[in-house]
């Protein structure tokens, strides 16, 4: 009786407290916030990059959370989705900045503002 | 259990029906990948069908789309189909507008010397992105689900990151490439947040699904904060996308460094995809949740009230600084997204069905994307038309205001075309833009945002000084030669001006048959309202007093 009661539980998983998701959120929103600091505040081009990268994941534990909260499995494969959106995005950031540092042998995004206006 | 069974059952029997729907973008995409493999072709007359290849491509898609009237499974249901036959339309004469952009001087070498290098080559690279970002807009259009709009939305951008970094060897272009794609992706992770959210909100990604959800929140006594920051995120995030304000910092300069016709290119396809973004998640918290029936929840409205309040005033005051036509361009650009949100706060009008024309804030929102894309393709056009060598060898296109100067005596086709479109664009009775702006006044009217009228008014009104300038500038103004520089002559490319003179023909002619574009528009605009709890699906329709639980306003 208690063996197919743990089975039970086991297959089927508890749902969420809410002070638990309030966790993975508020680590969410730090690295989201972190990311975004760290794009307004730094110029070079990979760091600016890697900040972006960052609200992606911020997003990606939110949707993992959230999947979790919900017991379906619609937010784990919407972060399939966002992972392969983020590894083309990467693949795009770096061929611009091959692109842009061999123009100026610089990283510096501050190099780059002939228009002005 | 007995509750999940009929929407697992209505999603298989749609399955099926959604990838009939996608067939305008599966033939786009085959499309693309022949152009793609043509493109590194050897011989020149094989490379030189990229182009024609496209077109073709766009005119079958448009054909299937407009053959079939797939219905999505969201609240705008019918949006889908005018969506991608504009796409198609509007593409037909971007593929006109952007031949040669790329790669003419090394096609020129390639002629010289013979030797064809398919690394240097960009031809086939600029067509394929071309048309995947089409895809992505017919997509955008057609999505019913928070993550097909994810991806349709990046396909929609990614791919114009490169073709604006490419579109011309300058450093400038590059420079607009990589601001355009820090800001893209800043944009992109901030409604991925939002979508979140949204997901976090309702337990949902179809749209359907959501809008039902916040209905039930709505009726249980107010929207989930989670689903309002979320959708407040999204719209915010989507803001890049149609270049509205608190993201409209990378157009000037991203339209300034790419080539004219990419800068046309960019005025049309992401905004048409962010405006058909914003519509739908708009649509998941519902006009008719709010205070009023015809209303936005309260948070969502206020928000977008404050964007496009903003975004019309800083892009019509910016432009009257400005002295590239470009530049004036980029910022009418941002005015005109400022007008068209109007629209999307005015909501579909109280009959939630469609309608009138002249009620249906979506519908007017569907209708000026068509007579926007139209006009300014035109305007830029002309500016990809006229080019000079500049001292460093470089092809340069026209771009300050001097370089259109009296150019109705020089080149007057071309001179007409501009004077057309920017008469156009300020929206002038016989023309296009007109048409195009009366329904978001009368929709906002009935929508009884009076002071958001008022403020579209004045705003148009500050418009017509640059707009009537660069008028002035062609048709009055005698011709300038200024000894430093080359005169400008005409572009090789014969199609680029076809492009305008369609444009241009377009701006007359679709005044005159507006009528039954007006009733394409009202129908792509049908916005099914969320059934509410006591099952009554007319109830946006009904004319009592909105009842006391859904009055709801959290702040």
């Amino acid at each position: 009786m208690l063996d197919t009661l743990t089975l039970a539980q086991a297959s089927a998983p508890a749902p969420m407290q809410t002070g638990t998701l309030h966790h993975y959120l508020v680590v969410s929103a730090l690295l989201f916030v972190i990311g975004l600091i760290g794009f307004v505040s730094r110029r070079n081009l990979i760091i600016m990059f890697l900040c972006t990268e960052l609200m992606f994941q911020a997003a990606g534990i939110a949707l993992i959370a959230f999947s979790r909260f919900w017991l379906n499995h619609t937010g784990e494969t919407f972060v399939i989705f966002v992972l392969t959106i983020a590894a083309a995005e990467a693949a795009l950031a770096l061929a611009l900045v091959v692109l842009l540092f061999r123009r100026k042998e610089s990283l510096d995004g501050a190099k780059w503002s002939e228009m002005r206006g | 259990m007995t509750q999940a069974l009929p929407s697992t059952m209505l999603a298989a029997v749609s399955m099926g029906e959604k990838f009939v729907a996608m067939w305008p973008e599966a033939f786009l995409f085959i499309t693309t990948c022949v152009v793609m493999v043509l493109g590194l072709s050897k011989s020149l007359p094989v490379r030189r069908m990229c182009a024609p290849l496209a077109g073709v491509g766009l005119i079958g898609a448009g054909l299937i789309a407009a053959a079939m009237t797939p219905d999505t499974l969201c609240p705008l249901p019918s949006m889908a189909m005018y969506g991608k036959v504009l796409a198609a339309g509007i593409g037909l004469v971007l593929v006109c507008l952007l031949a040669g952009t790329v790669d003419r001087d090394f096609e020129s070498d390639v002629e010289r010397t013979g030797w064809f290098d398919v690394i240097r080559s960009k031809r086939a690279e600029f067509w394929a992105f071309f048309l995947f970002s089409l895809t992505g807009l017919m997509l955008t259009a057609g999505a019913d689900d928070l993550i097909l709009l994810f991806l349709a939305l990046e396909l929609t951008s990614l791919p114009t990151y490169v073709m604006v970094a490419i579109s011309t060897r300058r450093d400038r272009s590059m420079e607009a490439g990589v601001k355009y794609f820090f800001l893209g992706a800043l944009g992109a992770a901030m409604f991925l947040y939002g979508f979140a959210f949204i997901y976090g909100g309702t337990g949902h990604t179809g749209l359907q699904d959501i809008q039902r959800e916040v209905r039930a929140q709505v009726d249980a006594g107010g929207i989930n904060e989670l689903t309002m920051l979320g959708l407040v995120l999204a719209v915010v995030g989507i803001c890049f996308k149609i270049a509205a304000v608190p993201m409209h910092f990378y157009t000037p300069d991203v339209y300034q460094g790419s080539s004219a016709s990419m800068a046309g290119y960019l005025a049309f396809v992401p905004k048409a995809a962010g405006f058909f973004a914003i519509m739908l998640v708009v649509s998941c918290a519902g006009w008719g949740f709010g205070e009023s029936r015809a209303e936005l929840p309260g948070m969502l409205r206020d928000v977008l009230w404050i964007i496009a309040v903003l975004t019309m005033t800083v892009g019509n005051v910016l432009a009257l600084l400005q002295s590239s036509v470009k530049r004036i361009l980029a910022y009418s650009s941002i005015a005109h997204s400022g007008y068209m949100l109007v629209g999307v706060i005015a909501g579909p009008g109280l009959d939630g069905r469609g309608g009138e024309f002249t009620r249906n804030g979506l519908a007017a929102v569907l209708f000026y994307l068509l007579s926007y894309g139209v006009m300014t393709v035109g305007a830029f056009a002309v500016l990809a038309c006229l080019e000079r060598r500049s001292r460093d060898g470089e092809i340069e296109e026209a771009d300050h205001v001097a370089d259109i100067r009296g150019l109705c005596k020089t080149h007057p086709v071309l001179g007409w075309i501009m004077v057309v479109s920017v008469v156009g664009l300020l929206g002038l009775p016989p023309l296009l833009g007109f048409f195009g702006k009366l329904p978001l006044f009368t929709s906002a009217i009935s929508a009884g945002e009076i002071p958001l009228v008022v403020i579209l008014a004045i705003n148009s009104a500050i418009a017509a000084y640059y707009y009537l300038r660069l008028a002035y500038l062609c048709y009055i103004d005698p011709p300038e030669t200024s000894p430093n520089l080359a005169p400008l002559r005409a572009t090789p490319f014969g199609s680029r001006r076809v492009a305008g003179m369609l444009s241009a023909i377009g701006v007359v002619v679709l005044a005159v048959v507006g009528g039954k574009l007006a009733d394409a528009t009202v129908t792509a605009g049908r916005y099914i309202p969320p059934a509410g709890q006591t099952q009554q699906p007319e109830r946006a329709a009904d004319d009592d007093a909105p009842t006391p639980e859904h009055v709801v306003a959290p702040h």
